[in-house]
C-alpha cells in the first residue's frame, strides 16, 4: 500500500470515527478536543500528502496549517470562553 | 547502465521535488484568498455559536450525519484520484492520468447531488430556521460554490489531459487544479465536524 492509499484510508477511518462521535457524544470538553484535533490532523494529512506540502517550502506549508490551526483554536476558545466572545461581539 | 538509471531515476525525481511548490502563482493567490475568505466565514460561525449556544448544541442532532459523511468520503476519494492522476502524468502516462481525473470528477459530482438531496429532505420535513441553520446554509452553500468552481477546473484539465495538453515535464495546470480541489477538501474537513459533530 502506497503513501496515497495509507493517507486516504486514515482519512476515511477518522471520518467514520467522527460520524460515530456525532451519533453518540454529548457536548463537553472531550468532544471539543476531538473536533479540534480532527480539524488539524485531517487537514494536515491533506496538506502534507495530497497537496505535497511535506516536501514543499516550509512557509507555504505553515501558511496552510495556520488555517486549520485557527479553526481548531477557535473551537476550544468558543467552548471555554463562549460568554466572553458573546460579550465582546455584542453591538449595543 | 539504462537499468541503473531506471533504478535511481525515481529517487532523483523525488529529490528534485523537495522544496518544489506545485501549481503556479495564480492558483496560490486564489488558494490563499479562499482560505482568508473562509477564515472570516468561520469567524461568523464562532460568533453565532457564542451568541446562540443552545441552537448550536441542538442543531447537529437535526442534520443528517450520513449526508455529511457521504460528502466527506466522496471529496476525499476524489482528492485521492487527483493524487493518482498527478503521479500518472509525471510518469508520462497520459491515458491513466485522464481516467483518474474523470473518476475524480464523477466522485466530486456526488457532492452537489448529495447536498441537493439533503437540503430537499430538510425542506420537505420542515427542518431548518434559526441561527444554526442560517449559518449552516451560509457556510455550506458558499463551500458548494467553490466546489463547483473546482469541478469546472477539473473538467477543463481533464479535457486537456485527455487531449495531450500535459506531459511528464509540463503539468503545472493539472497540479494547480488538483491543489484547488484539495483546498476545498481542507475547508470541508473543518465544516463537517463543526456542523455535524460539535455540540
Amino acid at each position: 500500500m502506497g503513501k496515497a492509499e495509507k493517507t486516504w484510508l486514515l482519512l476515511v477511518v477518522l471520518t467514520l470515527v467522527g460520524a460515530l462521535l456525532a451519533e453518540t457524544s454529548g457536548a463537553g470538553w472531550p468532544l471539543a478536543l476531538a473536533v479540534a484535533g480532527a480539524v488539524i490532523v485531517k487537514g494536515g494529512l491533506v496538506i502534507d500528502h495530497y497537496m505535497e506540502m511535506s516536501r514543499a517550502r516550509a512557509s507555504f506549508r505553515r501558511a496552510l496549517y495556520v488555517f486549520s490551526g485557527i479553526i481548531a483554536v477557535m473551537v476550544l476558545l468558543t467552548h471555554e470562553f463562549g460568554e466572553t466572545i458573546e460579550r465582546i461581539t455584542t453591538i449595543y | 547502465m539504462d537499468a541503473v538509471v531506471e533504478q535511481i531515476a525515481p529517487e532523483a525525481q523525488e529529490d528534485e521535488r523537495i522544496g518544489h511548490i506545485p501549481g503556479n502563482r495564480g492558483i496560490w493567490v486564489g488558494i490563499f484568498c479562499v482560505l482568508v475568505e473562509f477564515t472570516l466565514l468561520f469567524g461568523v460561525y464562532f460568533i453565532a455559536k457564542a451568541h446562540n449556544p443552545d441552537d448550536f448544541r441542538a442543531g447537529p442532532d437535526t442534520l443528517v450525519t450520513t449526508a455529511g459523511v457521504a460528502i466527506t468520503l466522496f471529496l476525499l476519494t476524489s482528492g485521492y484520484c487527483m493524487v493518482k492522476a498527478l503521479a500518472a502524468i509525471r510518469r508520462g502516462d497520459t491515458r491513466p492520468a485522464s481516467l483518474w481525473v474523470l473518476v475524480a470528477i464523477v466522485l466530486g459530482m456526488g457532492y452537489p447531488i448529495i447536498k441537493y438531496l439533503e437540503i430537499s429532505w430538510y425542506v420537505d420535513n420542515g427542518i431548518g430556521g434559526g441561527v444554526f441553520y442560517g449559518t449552516y446554509y451560509y457556510l455550506t452553500l458558499n463551500h458548494l460554490v467553490h466546489v463547483s468552481w473546482g469541478l469546472m477546473g477539473l473538467i477543463w484539465v481533464g479535457a486537456r489531459t485527455a487531449l495531450g495538453g500535459y506531459d511528464a515535464e509540463h503539468n503545472s495546470g493539472l497540479e494547480a487544479a488538483a491543489l484547488y480541489w484539495h483546498t476545498t477538501d481542507v475547508i470541508w474537513l473543518a465544516i463537517f465536524p463543526l456542523f455535524y459533530v460539535l455540540r
